[in-house]
Formats: structure tokens, sequence, C-alpha cells
């Protein structure tokens, strides 16, 4: 027992610990662009000329020489016009420089000749202008030819004409340029200066752009494309990615976590709002819209933009940032120890909890009533009623089809895997379509009553599952119990919350497969990557869902008969069921065929016939499904796998 | 303040170590303030033997966690690689880990082709947006002056190429800079490190050339223009400490007055001619100078004035993060060498040492025996470190000088970090703004 005195040992370092009460937060946060963004996503593919100006490119055409290109001033032409030699410098051209081995090509030993000679020596005084290209034994002059009162006047070129010039001339072939100086009427004086050598080649073999350019000079002609959004030019790309949805900042710095996350506030660890948001306070913490339409109004609109751009803030790890952080540490990745842990634990574990997770997801959702059976009498009392369950009901239905979609992607990985990896003894891959007999839930938050206690859901023959529930019963940090169906009654909603809750059982799983994925050397598939990612930040959203949901009919909770229907788990042998629990043997082994086949890459069309023979069973397992909840017979979902 | 090893107070506890009145917990790495009385309780309690040290530390309701089970290590890519551009030196410096720059071979220089694919491994292996570091190192790495350059807008170009940002370093004695190299160091971001051993006459004595001159003046007048992109180049000075300079206070501003902004200090402890190593009392008279010189660094910083003394800095950083550490530092599990034949070491010291021989560039970095060096190296597997409190902090010290010769400076180890938890309690309380930026 600890003495009371006034000055307790107090923590001076950052060793710590890991903070039990802190919020769920994203172990990797993807936000902004969907996985699914592709390079070719960019603003350039469809508008070209929106990602850099082109014409920056071939201020450089020629190595060691750097121009401008000018146009006429409304004025008239002022003998300026056309490309004026802005500086030569050979030395910081990486074609001339970066070539310490005598071995370069001949034309670029050359060149350097031509520089370090007279040629070079003329161009370091006075203003020289582009005078001729010469390429395939073509020249051409950078002037207008005009004849008048008998004698030949040449008119240079205006800059866009002369780029347009400079465009045609191709690289890896000889090319040689003229310079002269000019008179005050813009015609050339002097004997011009001719170099000879090559076009830069303006991307190398890695298909990078020469490092000749600055950072910022192939931009630096545009208007502000950091800040403009180009939607009025018909498009809604910004010149680079940007954030969409972001997390909030913590307010009050004495509330916020070593994770960045609210002491108190645990949504604001999860609420995602719109970073365009109009910055004033009500609309802070407001959820992001669903839609570009929705949001618009609060949003900042394009041509506002560049007015507010201070206000938009600075995202780090998807939070928005008004300072440096200064404790902030960066958050890491665990990650599987091996490929072989990794399939172990995917086909042994996930993969069946993600099927259990989904089945008893759909009892809750047919044991709440639809909207339509809520009566006028219950409909004057509970104004919201009919929308509250409407919407509890697309949400719960919405996590377990994800759940399933996660059925499937766990499967692909095992099977892609395993096509990766002949080597590694993981033996032929096996469809894991089987549901776990046991969930495994994060500790401490899961109020017993609604779980390890109330064995009363259990199906029979479930010795073996009670049984190892019953060996874990004291554990702090995780407890197991047997799977069950249960109505959605508010401690069974508690629960799903906490078996969704980022950086429990489910969470942690995925994270590790993420960071597998992410640190090995190995070849993984391509695509897995994004997979692990999807599935890992699902499961906030579900987390998201199951907690609106618990909160929506929490003021039902007293008259459960408003909004839950008094079903139980009806007898697998009984006719009116038996159609039921077959339309789930029928997809179960739909799914299996279509899974062997696509991991072999063999009969595709015949693939998706059976993924379509599944998806239809399922669509008939929810009629009957229906059907049997208006006559309060339940689904015994798990009859399906004994 | 002077520390007697024979002094009680010093014997090492497995559990927890107790400076001034803050609690050290050996296996966390967590630091505790506490009352005076408690400080002087507890301290009793870890003469006294575990038993009442654990219950003296559960009285104050903390909990000693029992030694961790050494990790099975993952063996991470590589993120550091030093090239041994040149192993040849134009210095003759006695007590050189390189002896004389070849590593007791031939003088030679790596073949581009060698430094090529060196980057190649380096470089994919590496995940894309991940960051790398190259060090050139020697011998003395400006005899081969163009095999940098060349290396540089190589690995710039391949970085680029796989969205991996290269840094770069280089351990010069500085006799051989140029004007120009400092531009070149510059525009790449370099951080220098010139090893110097003080002021002229000591450092002559030290690091004479081949000919037996001193080389003060020429570094001196060499570095003149690293300084001046001080903007640009990190540059930082690096003294062993042998018999000979063990007054370090004057060491050190002897090289500041150069105008180096940091100058850090290292024990010569395992030396392949066994000239100029510590031994015995020196340590006591090195660790005498060290506080007094950290002394000075803390009289500067809390002033607000700037000291070059590095040491006493990192050794507060890192107390601060708190991370404990398995190993003394990244040799093999972050860093590897690779010599002018292709060959892998574990670190640039072990350079043609079998004991520290990491694979070849034939086949790649050896995955394999890195494991097996990081397992068998591993502090937790170390003896005494068990039952040393300083052991997540040190880490068991240098590798190659443990393998070589063994642990002599355990207790000067130990008094430094127990300076160190003293000095950072005084600084939480005269500069707590000091640590803002080294979590």
């Amino acid at each position: 027992m600890k003495d009371k005195n006034d000055a307790s040992p107090f923590q001076m370092n950052l060793a710590v610990e890991r903070d039990a009460d802190s919020n769920p937060v994203y172990a990797e946060p993807v936000l902004g662009n969907p996985v699914s963004t592709l390079m070719d996503s960019g603003v350039g593919n469809c508008f070209p000329g929106l990602e850099f100006d082109l014409r920056q490119l071939d201020v450089r055409f020629f190595p060691g020489l750097v121009f401008e290109f000018l146009g006429v001033t409304p004025a008239g032409p002022d003998g300026n016009q056309g490309a004026r030699l802005v500086y030569a410098d050979p030395a910081g051209d990486p074609i001339i420089a970066d070539h310490f081995t005598p071995d370069g090509p001949a034309w670029v030993v050359d060149l350097k000749k031509q520089f370090a000679g007279p040629e070079g020596s003329a161009l370091g005084g006075g203003t020289w202008y582009l005078h001729f290209v010469e390429q395939d034994g073509k020249r051409i002059m950078m002037y207008d030819y005009a004849l008048y009162q008998n004698a030949a006047g040449l008119t240079p070129y205006e800059g866009e004409t002369v780029w347009w010039i400079i465009r045609l001339i191709e690289p890896d072939k000889p090319l040689t340029i003229g310079l002269t100086q000019r008179a005050g009427d813009g015609s050339p004086t002097g004997v011009p200066v001719v170099l000879t050598g090559q076009r830069r080649r303006f991307l190398n073999e890695e298909g990078m752009i020469d490092p000749v350019y600055h950072p910022g000079e192939l931009t630096s002609s545009m208007c502000s494309p950091w800040t403009h959004d180009f939607r009025d030019c018909a498009c809604h790309y910004w010149a680079s990615n940007h954030p969409d949805v972001v997390l909030g900042e913590v307010d009050d710095p004495q509330n916020m976590l070593a994770n960045r996350t609210d002491k108190d506030d645990s949504a604001q660890a999860v609420t995602f709002i719109d970073w365009m948001r109009r910055r004033h306070d009500p609309l802070k913490d407001v959820s992001a819209q669903t839609t570009l339409p929705k949001a618009r109004p609060d949003r900042y609109d394009p041509y506002e933009i560049n007015l507010h751009w201070q206000q938009l803030d600075f995202v780090l790890q998807g939070q928005e940032v008004k300072e440096t952080p200064s404790t902030a540490e960066l958050l890491s990745l665990t990650q599987y120890e091996t490929v072989e842990h990794m399939v172990e634990d995917l086909s042994k574990q996930l993969a069946g909890m993600e099927l259990t997770l989904a089945m008893e997801y759909l009892y809750a959702y047919f044991s709440l009533r639809t909207p339509d059976e809520v009566t006028a009498e219950q409909e004057r009392a509970w104004p919201g009623l009919r929308e509250d369950l409407r919407a509890a009901r697309q949400l719960i239905l919405s996590v377990a089809l994800s759940e399933m979609t996660h059925l499937r992607w766990v499967n692909q990985t095992l099977w892609l895997v395993h096509k990766a990896f002949p080597d590694k003894g993981l033996g032929p891959y096996e469809p894991c379509l089987d549901a776990t007999k046991t969930l495994n839930l994060p500790g401490g938050k899961v109020a017993d009553a609604h779980c390890t206690d109330a064995y009363d859901f259990v199906e029979p023959n479930l010795d073996d599952a009670v049984k190892e529930a019953e060996a874990h019963k004291d554990d702090p940090n995780e407890v197991v119990r047997p799977r069950m169906l249960r109505r959605a009654t508010q401690g069974v909603l508690a629960e799903f919350v906490e078996v969704e809750r980022p950086e429990g059982h489910l969470d942690t799983e995925y994270v590790k497969l993420v960071g597998l994925l992410r640190m090995s050397k190995d070849p993984y598939p391509e695509g897995l990557f994004q997979l692990a990612v999807r599935i890992d930040s699902d499961g906030m959203q579900h987390y998201q869902k199951f907690r609106d949901v618990k909160r929506f009919l929490a003021p039902y909770a007293d008259q459960e008969e408003l909004y839950l229907r008094p079903i139980s788990v009806g007898d697998p042998t009984d006719k009116r069921v038996k159609p039921a629990v077959d339309a789930i043997k029928t997809a179960l082994a739909a799914l299996r065929e279509a899974y062997l086949i696509e991991a072999e890459l063999g009969d595709m069309p015949k693939a998706n016939d059976k993924i379509k023979e599944a998806r239809t069973a399922m669509h008939d397992l929810n009629d009957i499904a229906l059907g049997l909840a208006k006559d309060n017979i339940g689904v015994p979902f798990f009859a399906a796998f004994s | 303040m002077t520390l007697d090893f024979t002094q009680p107070e010093a014997r090492p506890s497995a559990l927890a170590h107790v400076a001034g009145d803050v609690l050290l917990m050996a296996e966390t790495a967590a630091i505790f303030g506490l009352s005076q009385d408690d400080a002087q309780r507890m301290r009793q309690a870890l003469l006294a033997g575990d038993v009442s040290a654990q219950e003296e530390l559960s009285r104050l309701g903390l909990d000693a966690p029992s030694q961790a089970v050494p990790p099975k290590l993952n063996v991470h890519p590589v993120r550091a690689l030093a090239l041994t551009v040149s192993q040849t030196c134009n210095l003759a410096c006695g007590y050189c880990y390189a002896a004389g720059g070849s590593f007791g071979g031939a003088d030679t220089r790596m073949h581009w082709d060698v430094a090529k694919q060196a980057i190649d491994q380096l470089i994919t292996g590496t995940v894309p947006g991940g960051g790398v570091k190259i060090a050139f190192m020697g011998g003395e790495p400006m005899v081969a002056r163009d095999l940098i350059r060349r290396s540089v807008a190589y690995a710039n170009e391949r970085g680029a190429a796989r969205a991996v940002q290269v840094g770069y370093s280089l351990t010069t004695n500085g006799t051989l800079i140029a004007p120009e190299d400092a531009e070149f160091f510059a525009q790449h971001r370099f951080a220098v490190t010139v090893s110097l051993d003080g002021g002229r006459e000591v450092n002559d004595r030290l690091r004479p050339d081949k000919a037996g001159n001193g080389s003060f003046d020429r570094v001196a007048r060499r570095i003149a223009p690293l300084l001046e992109r001080g903007d640009r180049i990190q540059l930082g000075a690096r003294v062993t400490v042998t018999p000979l300079n063990l007054d370090v206070p004057q060491v050190v501003d002897d090289i500041g007055a150069l105008g180096f902004a940091t100058v850090g200090v290292a024990p010569m402890i395992s030396s392949p001619t066994g000239k100029g190593s510590l031994a015995g009392q020196d340590f006591a008279r090195l660790l005498d100078a060290m506080t007094a010189c950290g002394d000075a660094w803390f009289d500067a910083v809390s002033a607000g004035r700037e000291h070059p003394f590095a040491n006493l800095a990192t050794v507060l950083g890192e107390l601060h993060r708190g991370h404990p550490r398995s190993h003394g530092c990244g040799a093999a599990r972050d860093y590897l060498a690779i010599d002018s034949d292709g060959e892998y070491s574990a670190c640039h010291r072990f350079v043609k040492d079998p004991l520290g021989a990491m694979g070849n560039l034939e086949t790649g970095a050896d995955d394999g025996a890195r494991a097996d060096f990081l397992n068998a190296r591993t502090v937790e597997r170390q003896t005494p470190c068990q039952s040393c409190w300083a052991r997540r902090l040190c880490g068991g010290g240098c590798h190659q000088e443990v393998l070589h010769a063994g642990r002599p400076a355990c207790d000067f180890v130990r008094g430094w970090l127990d300076y160190g938890l003293r000095s950072y309690k005084k600084m939480m309380v005269t500069r707590p703004d000091w640590f803002n930026d080294k979590a």
C-alpha cells in the first residue's frame, strides 16, 4: 500500500506504456484520396497543361542554356519578342556537369568544348536571342521576312511562335542552333554564335523529369496552382492531392491524450469533418456530408479558396493541426512476423470470425421491426421511430454486408499469397468458409452481463466453445464468448460496438496484416496491400455505425416492443425454417466453388455464375427470413455450419 | 562533481537507480521524480538488495517489470550504408581502428561498380516513400572525391525514381577538403564530421600525417568554406579521447574556437595497435573531465547561450525520449558498411573483420548473419549487463569494442549516465522548453 504523501513519484520522461483508456485511432490513417486512385486520375491527364506548364520544359531545350519566351506587348513589337537567352549555365546542367567520366556521349564532350571555347565566352556578356534552329538539314529562322521600300526587314517571331517551332525539335539527333544580339528594332546584328548538340530529353529512362528543373520551375508561370480549385475549369481536381475529410483537432490541449485524441469526447477521434468547410464555429464538428451537393453550402466555393486559403488547416496523419506538434509520435505499425503466421491467422481465425459476425449481425437485423409496421398511434407518440428504424436497419445490414465482403477479401488474400509463395510450403489454398465457434472481444470494456454470463443464446453442442470461454473468464485483456444469435437490444449493440472498436482484437489483426504487407521485402501480389488497408479502415466505419445505431435506438430501450420483434431462434428441422438454412448452405457451397476457380485463374465466367448463384441464395434468404421474423421466428444461422 | 568508483552508490542494481532525486527504472527507461525522503529510502533499499528494492518500489506505487525475454529479432531493410570509398589515408593516427585507413590490408580504393551495386541494393531494398542514408567513410574518403560525386549523382537519380529520399554524410580528417567541395556538400545537404583531437599542439601529436607533420593548421584552413555553408551543411567535430587529450573542456573549447557548433567526444577503448587506448584510472579522469565539460555546457544553455559539447545534449535527449534499447547502436540492424571488395560488414568499424561479416554484394547482405549477430549481441543476453541498471540506456556498448576489448569502461558509462540523470532533472527545472523538440 502506498503511503499518502504530497510528493508522490511523477514520471518525467516519455517512456510510457500504452494508455488503456485511450480513444481508438486509426492505426494507419488512410484519408484523402481513396486507395483506388491512380496516377492517371491526375488532373494533367484529363486537362493537359493544368499540372504544369509545358513551355517551362522548353526554356531549357538546349543543354546549358535557359531561354524565356517573350510575347508582343500591347504597345506593339518592341524588338524583344522571341526566345531570349536568360543565362548560359553549362556547369549547372547535369547533362554537362554530372558526367565526371570522360566517357560521356560524344556530343556532350563536344558541347563542353564549345562552352569552354569562344562560343561560351561570347554568350557570357550582352543580350542574346535565338536566331535559328537546324535539324535534319532544315533550318528555321526565327523571323518574319518582310519587304518594303526595296529593303528586306526581319521582324522577330513572337515568343509563342518560337515555342511552337522548338516543340518540333526531336531529341536524340543532332541539333544546331544560332544566337545573335539585336539592334533596337529587333533585327539581328553581328555574327551568330553557333552551337551544336542535341535537344534535352525531358524525361530520363526511369520516366523522371530531368533534375535540371528546380522545384517549382515547371509551375512558375501558372496562376496559383496550389491554392486554386479547378472546378470552374470543368473538373473537380486540384493541382495536387488534398484531403476531402479529416479528423478535427482537440480544442483544449489539456484534454489531449498522447494519441492526439480528446479525453472527454470520443467522437472527436472518429468523426470526419469537411476540410473545406467554412470556418465559423457551429459547423466545426459537424460530420462531413456524403455528397458534394449536400456539402456545398457549408464549404468554401472554389473561387473563395484564394481568399481563405490561410484558414485551411495543415493535416498530419489525417488530423488537422494548427501548430507544430511537439510530442506527438508518429503512429507505429505492428505486423505479423512471417507469412506463415499471417496465413495461419487469416485462415484459422479471421475468415471464420468475419462469417460469424456477419451471421450475428444479420440475426440482429431481422430482429428489428420494419418501418411500415409502426402503427399510427405509435407514430404519434414517437414521431422519429419510423426513421430511426429505417436507419438502424440500413446501418446494421451495411455492416453485415461489409463483413461478408471482408470474408471474400480474406479468402482472396489467402489464395493470392498461396500462389505467390509456392515454396513456403503453405499447401494448396482451401476456401475458408466455416464460422468460428467463438469470438474474441476486447476485455474491460464489455459488460459481463451482455456476454460471458449470458449463455442462454448458445446453440446446443457448443460445449467446447463454452469451455474455452470459461477458461478466459478472468483474463482482463480479452473476453472470449461462444457465438450467439441475439436480438438488437442495447446490451447487444453495446457489445457490437466493442467488437468493432479500433484497437480491439479484430482490428489489431488487420493492422498486423497491413504492417506485414507494407514492411515486407517479399514480392507480395499487387493490390493486396490496398485490400488490407481497406478492411482495416472499414473497422472504424463499423464502429461508428453501431455506435450510432445504439444511440438512436436508446430512447426506446424501456419499451423494446417499439423497435424489436419478440423473435427467438427457430428449430432448423422445422419445415418453415429449413429453407432458410438451406439457402445459406447453397450460398456457401457456391462461394466455395467460385473461390477455388478464381484461385486457379480457371474458368472465370463459371466463377462469376457461382458468385451470382450465392447472391441469389442470399436474396432468397432475405425474403424467407423476413417472413419468419413476422412470425417471431429467427433464422438459426449457425445450423448451416454444423 | 567527482564520482568515486568505490563509492557504494555506484554499485549497480538490476532494477533501478537513483541519481540525486530522480529514479530510473532499469527495464523501461522511465524516469520518475521523487521527494527527497523517497529518494533517500529508495537509495538505501537498492543498496540492501533486490527484495527490499522491490518492496520500496511497490510502496511508491511503481512496478519494476521483470527483465524482458530477449526478443526474437526480425531483420528489417537496411536504412543506412557506409561506403568505405577509400581504404587509404593521408594521416597516420596511432590509434586508428582502420589501422592507417587500410584495415590491415593493402591500400585500396572502391571501384565504381561496387559503389553502384551497393547503392542499387540499398535503394531497391527500401519501400517507396522511405529514406536512406549513405555515409562516406574511409580511410580518408576525400581521397576518392570523384567516386563520392558520382555516387551521389547516381543515388539521387535512383532514389528519385523509387521515391526514396537519400541523405548523405561524410567522416573526414578535413585535410583534403577543397572550396568547391563545400558547394557540393551544401547542394546535397551533407552531414560532415571532421575528426580532430584538440587544439594545435594536442591534435598534432595525435593526428600526424605520414611524414610526421601536424595536421591542425591544414584542417583549420580547409574547413573554412564548410563553415561558411553552415546553412546547408551539418558540420560537427568528433574527438577521440586518448590518455594524451583527457582535458575534455580544453579540447572542446579549442575545437569550438574553430567555429564548430557541435563537438562530440568518444573514448578510445579498442585500438588495433593497442596504442592510445584508455585504461584503469584514465576512465575516472575522463569522467571528471566530461562532467566538468557538461557543467560548462549546462551553464551556457541555462543562460540561453550555445555550447559545442554534444555528449550531454545527446544523453539528455535520449533520457527524455526514454526508449529502452536492446543494442548500443544500429549496426547490423539498420546500418551496414561495404568495403572495396564488395563485402558487407556490421558497421564501418567491422570492415575486414570476420566477426562482423554480413555477406557480400553478389548474394546481397546476409540477413541470416545480421539476425544471428543481433540476437547474439542483444543486451539481454550479455553478461554482466543483466545485472546493471544502465543496460537499457547503453544497450550493451559498441559491438566492435566489446568483441575486441571487452567492457573496461562500464563504471565510466554508469558514472556518466548518473551525471546525465542528475542533469536531466536540473534541465527540467531550468529549461523545460529545451526538450520541446526532443520527442
